[in-house]
């Protein structure tokens, strides 16, 4: 009897450490798993939502950049704004990656929480956006609604990755961190040209946020759904 | 920070001034482009300045400076790589490049700064030439001049599509070889797009491009594919038509096989009389034979009724009259079953003609042979009663015809003819059953004339007269037996009260009456039963009345004027009052004068000359 439980002892050993070892390994590599549920319908589910995800991001960075444009083409020509634009955006300061390399090494929570947060934190200077672009003196109608568009779907992509991460991350609730904007005084500026420039601005920092948003969620789709084999 | 950016603005501004106020604009290098062509490197060319004047162009570098964070960094940077993106470029390889960064660079010639440039690289994407261009052909019209083909390729080599870093639409030029014009399709996602409607004797070219989704611009086109459709094979639109010899030869064979069906099997007697001429038949004139196949009796009656047409023909018609060979000093001195088997072989052979006849004259004399044919009638004294209206018996059913079996059999003509016959007699009475033929009828009243001749001195059981109760489509002759031959045959209890009411057995079938048994009935027993034997017979059969019969239906109609009683003689002959078909003849009540002795004494067979000296 004892011989038997000690060899029997010694012949698991080994297969014990291989599996913790397998366990500590694997955790150390890889993020966490999609769809921790395992549920079936979650995968199709996901599928389906960044599908919508990406048709939405790739759609408000076509309308933001064509009312860049003509933005620019109306109001911005000789004005040299373009070497302003220097000025950073109020997005500027959260840690996005910013190459290929660190978005690859960036994991798929963090960065569906840094795409939850760069469109809170748009929420609000798009609302004041259309508010004064009412106002503003001559404003094409294409650049109008565009702006009412824009803050639309910014809202829906909003829900949709909120929904996302619920699937990814169940159970998991986030601070809702965003970045506050501030520029609105220099929306309100009395000076025209302080005022155009203020707009200038923010479309191009809006083009700028909504071509790293469609990135970012392309990639994780890419990843996640298809596996890297777009 | 705003003393940084005011200078750099100063600077910038200035730059642009000592551009554009330069003497020679054309000598300075500019910066010509800048591109990334995967978002993750970029590259700068610049041109050097078109050396108009002796001036060596100087030491041209490149600086650039980007706002890594909310800062700009304080120093220009100089390029990286001068080499790797050929002459007057700089590349910048990926760890030099971020997205969504804003760079600046400057170009420097001899210190000074020459150009100037700020941008973020996502807004320089423009994507290599897609590689790996092919078609396949997907289809040929039916008229052999367009067909449509698919291109395929692969996207560029360095654009991480795989891990979708990069997504990328491309667009799709081609055009004929001499042409000038490139048409061009709408930009697609995908790596292949099928081409509609390319003519298959021309040449095309094919040429691809790509760029970034979202962006304006393209990059630079794939080398140019070759397409050279295959050929059509001329046979198509071949302008000699060759006479389709070989359809012809089948459809002709095939009609012909079957037209020559339709000849051969077809009911047309026309047609078929026309390849195949019937061998002449017997005709009877008058009656249309079908009428009897058809069993509508109550046309023969009116066709009978019709009797200035028809009793003439039938009647006058002495012709076939004469077929009838009445040998009765034969009878005596041949055996008893020659003239029966004369007959009967001739009828054997004969009647199938007669009774399938159709209406056709020609063929009368072919049937008989010349024997009977030649027969006069001169036994006319004692044929006289063989031309006769005659009627066929009716068999009502197997019974009957096992009587007439019994009968024959009881009346042994004892020779081969006879159970020949019997046989195709048998047949031939199931078959008439519903087809008392009056041409039958008529000429078996002469074989039943001869036959009974014939018989009564062969036969010992029948009498002198017995009556031909069918005509086998063999031709020969079935007999009632006589009638005082009935009681002993158990078979034919058709009707035990009629023979035992009449002294005479009376056939019940038999519609023929003896005038002398017929008083006999109608003495023996009461009238009624007569009068129902005769009535009911009448209405079943529907035929033929022979006077015996149509006496004993006067003798019945005319109750008033005519007792039925055996004292009185019945007129053998009474005139057809009325036909009523199918009941039968009303007879006029009123006797007729007899003219003729003859008929008188025997039981009376009507010769037609007779029968039309009486009828009106």
């Amino acid at each position: 009897m004892d011989s038997k439980g000690l060899s029997l002892k010694a012949g698991s050993l080994p297969l014990l450490l291989l599996l913790v070892s397998n366990l500590l390994l694997c955790k150390s590599v890889a993020s966490l798993p999609v769809c921790p549920s395992g549920a079936a319908n979650c995968q199709v589910s996901l599928r389906d939502l960044f599908d919508r995800a990406v048709i939405l991001s790739h759609y408000i960075h076509n309308l933001s950049s064509e009312m860049f444009n003509e933005f620019d083409k109306r109001y911005a020509q000789g004005k040299g704004f373009f070497t302003k634009t220097i000025n950073s955006c109020h997005t500027s300061s959260l840690p996005t990656p910013d190459d290929k390399e660190q978005a690859q090494q960036t994991k798929h929570e963090d960065l569906l929480n840094l795409v939850l947060t760069v469109l809170r934190s748009w929420n609000d200077p798009l609302y004041h956006l259309v508010a004064e672009m009412r106002g503003l003196q001559e404003a094409p109608d294409t650049i109008l609604s565009r702006a009412i568009e824009i803050e639309e779907q910014n809202k829906q992509l909003l829900e949709g990755m909120e929904k996302i991460v619920g699937q990814v991350q169940p159970g998991v609730k986030e601070n809702e961190v965003y970045s506050v904007w501030s520029g609105l005084p220099s929306l309100q500026m009395a000076d025209e040209d302080t005022r155009l420039f203020a707009f200038y601005n923010l479309l191009h920092c809006l083009r700028r946020d909504s071509n790293k948003i469609d990135n970012y969620l392309k990639l994780l789709k890419c990843r996640l759904i298809y596996n890297n084999n777009c | 920070m705003d003393l940084w950016k005011l200078l750099l603005t100063l600077a910038v501004a200035g730059s642009s001034d000592a551009l554009s106020g330069s003497d020679d604009s054309s000598g300075k290098p500019k910066f010509t482009k800048c591109r990334s062509p995967e978002l993750e490197t970029f590259s700068c060319h610049w041109t050097d300045g078109v050396h108009h004047s002796l001036k060596s162009p100087g030491f041209v570098q490149l600086f650039y400076n980007r706002r890594s964070t909310q800062e700009w960094t304080q120093e220009w940077k100089e390029c990286p790589d001068y080499v790797s993106a050929g002459e007057n470029s700089c590349y910048f390889n990926s760890s030099y490049t971020s997205i969504w960064i804003p760079y600046c660079i400057k170009l420097t010639s001899n210190g000074g700064t020459v150009d100037q440039k700020c941008f973020s690289v996502e807004e320089i994407v423009q994507p290599d030439p897609p590689i790996g261009l092919n078609w396949t052909l997907l289809n040929i019209s039916l008229t052999g001049i367009h067909a449509d083909i698919q291109v395929r390729w692969e996207p560029p080599p360095n654009a991480d599509v795989q891990k979708g870093w990069i997504v990328l639409e491309y667009e799709l030029q081609y055009k004929e070889i001499n042409e000038t014009q490139w048409r061009m399709m709408d930009p697609v996602l995908s790596t292949s797009v099928p081409v509609y409607s390319l003519r298959l004797d021309k040449e095309y070219e094919v040429r691809v491009r790509s760029r970034q989704r979202n962006s304006e611009k393209y990059g630079e086109f794939s080398e140019v594919l070759y397409v050279t459709l295959p050929q059509m094979s001329p046979l198509a639109c071949e302008e000699d038509f060759q006479f389709p010899w070989v359809l012809i030869i089948v459809f002709g064979i095939f009609g012909l096989t079957v037209i020559l069906f339709l000849f051969i099997f077809s009911k047309q007697q026309r047609i078929k009389m026309l390849i195949l001429p019937p061998v002449p038949v017997p005709k009877i004139k008058g009656i249309d034979p079908d009428l009897f196949k058809e069993g509508k009796l109550e046309e023969v009656n009116t066709i009978l009724a019709i009797h200035d047409n028809y009793k003439p023909e039938f009647y006058n018609d002495d012709s076939w009259v004469e077929f009838i060979e009445l040998d009765i000093d034969d009878l005596d001195e041949k055996t008893e079953g020659s003239d029966t088997d004369r007959l009967l072989s001739s009828d054997h052979q004969k009647s199938l003609n007669i009774l399938g006849a159709k209406d056709d004259d020609s063929g009368r004399t072919s049937c008989y042979e010349p024997d009977i044919l030649e027969t006069d009638f001169n036994a006319s004294d004692v044929g006289d009663g063989t031309s006769e209206v005659a009627q066929p018996q009716r068999l009502k059913g197997e019974a009957d015809l096992l009587c007439l079996d019994m009968k024959n059999q009881n009346n042994p003509s004892s020779n081969d003819a006879t159970p020949a016959t019997q046989e195709p007699g048998i047949i031939l009475a199931e078959e008439n059953k519903s087809r008392p033929l009056l041409i039958g009828g008529i000429e078996s009243t002469h074989q039943a004339a001869h036959t009974q001749l014939s018989n009564p001195s062969s036969l010992a059981n029948i009498d002198f007269y017995a009556q031909v109760s069918d005509i086998t489509p063999a031709g020969s002759v079935v007999l009632s037996p006589g009638q005082k031959n009935k009681a002993g045959i158990s078979q034919c209890d058709i009707h035990p009260e009629v023979v035992s009411f009449c002294q005479a057995n009376f056939i019940t079938d038999n519609a023929y009456f003896c005038e002398a048994d017929a008083k006999k009935c109608i003495a023996a027993a009461p009238h009624v039963e007569i009068e129902s034997r005769v009535e009911p017979r009448l209405n079943q059969e529907d035929i033929y009345i022979t006077t015996e019969s149509l006496t004993t239906t006067a003798g019945r109609s005319g109750t008033a004027e005519e007792g039925p009683s055996s004292e009185l003689p019945v007129p053998d002959y009474t005139s057809i009052h009325i036909v009523q078909s199918p009941q039968g003849l009303v007879l006029n009540a009123t006797a007729l004068p007899l003219s003729d002795k003859e008929f008188l004494s025997s039981c009376g067979y009507v010769s037609t000359d007779q029968l039309n000296k009486i009828m009106p």
